[in-house]
């Protein structure tokens, strides 16, 4: 057991050894700026491309509630217009209730040649 | 680290997120070895390690505004270079394979045993690209596991697996080369 840990411990110090860094070289971070500057400009921008996302996410979130918005006052106003035409609707049948009333009255009348009050109706 | 260094440090992020290519130079000399060390261990060819690297770099540049801190600046570039590497090994297993360098890719200051050195850095290319990211992470850059999963976004378990059985074959394959060397 305390074999195996040594190994271990043997072995990861011969990783670290291993694997030291190497460095690309001195002209490595010229060659990223040459590599940069060969970009398009709106590309590479650091700032400004934040700054684009920024811009779009806001921009993004302002259509999602506009249409949100938009989608209530179009489910308000057909809630209303269809309490306007049940409304409507109810009227229409009071008046033709009322009309039909009317007309059985008259009919009653006039088939039994006496008032609509003696015929028990 | 000294509280001046890390004042510097975060200035440069911040002269470079302004704009100021000599600040962002400063960055990428700063991180180069790191993140040069990273992609040739992991691709196993200097020209390939080279492009990833400035890659890294590049897309650096043009994600500044999102990197916090200087702490945050090492866990990106070393999640990205990860990324990239092994994204890279997907689509060209070939570099998988490329038996190179091996030679060439030899530490500045040349350990005392540089034939064994060698077949540790050659047995590492023979694990699988996610052991060999684990590998790398733990004892070139000396992150705990903790910090490897983060960086790999991998479960902490597996890389607690990939890191015993990666240790595991190294030390019987290892074992081996000595033997056969003495």
């Amino acid at each position: 057991m305390s074999e195996d840990v040594e190994n271990n411990e043997e072995l990861e110090r011969r990783l670290r050894s291993a694997l030291r860094a190497v460095d690309p070289g001195e002209g490595f971070a010229p060659r990223v700026l040459a590599r940069i500057a060969a970009e398009p400009a709106h590309a590479t921008r650091p700032a400004r491309a934040g700054a684009v996302a920024s811009w779009l996410a806001f921009g993004l979130a302002a259509c999602v509630v506009l249409a949100v918005l938009l989608a209530h006052e179009w489910q308000a106003r057909r809630l209303e217009q269809g309490r306007e035409a049940r409304r409507q609707l109810i009227e229409a049948l009071r008046v033709t209730d009322e009309k039909l009333d009317l007309a059985y009255r008259a009919v009653n009348t006039h088939g039994s040649g006496a008032p609509a009050e003696h015929s028990g109706v | 680290m000294s509280g001046d260094e890390e004042c510097t440090r975060g200035d440069l992020l911040t002269r470079a997120l302004a704009g100021e290519r000599a600040a962002f130079a400063a960055l990428v000399r700063q991180h180069q070895r790191s993140v040069y060390s990273l992609a040739l261990r992991m691709l196993s060819d200097r020209h390939a390690a080279e492009d990833l690297a400035q890659e890294v770099f590049l897309q650096l540049y043009r994600s500044l505004s999102a990197v916090s801190s200087e702490a945050h600046l090492g866990f990106w570039l070393r999640r990205v270079t990860m990324h990239r590497a092994i994204d890279r090994l997907r689509r060209a297993p070939r570099l998988e394979s490329r038996a190179e360098e091996l030679a060439a890719v030899v530490s500045e200051t040349e350990p005392a045993d540089p034939l064994l050195q060698r077949r540790l850095r050659a047995l590492l290319r023979e694990l699988p690209a996610a052991a060999r990211a684990v590998v790398l992470l733990r004892y070139q850059e000396d992150l705990d596991p903790v910090d490897i999963a983060r960086t790999l976004r991998m479960p902490l378990n597996t890389v607690k697996s990939h890191l015993r059985r990666s240790l595991a074959q190294l030390r019987e394959r290892f074992d081996e080369t000595a033997d056969a060397l003495t």
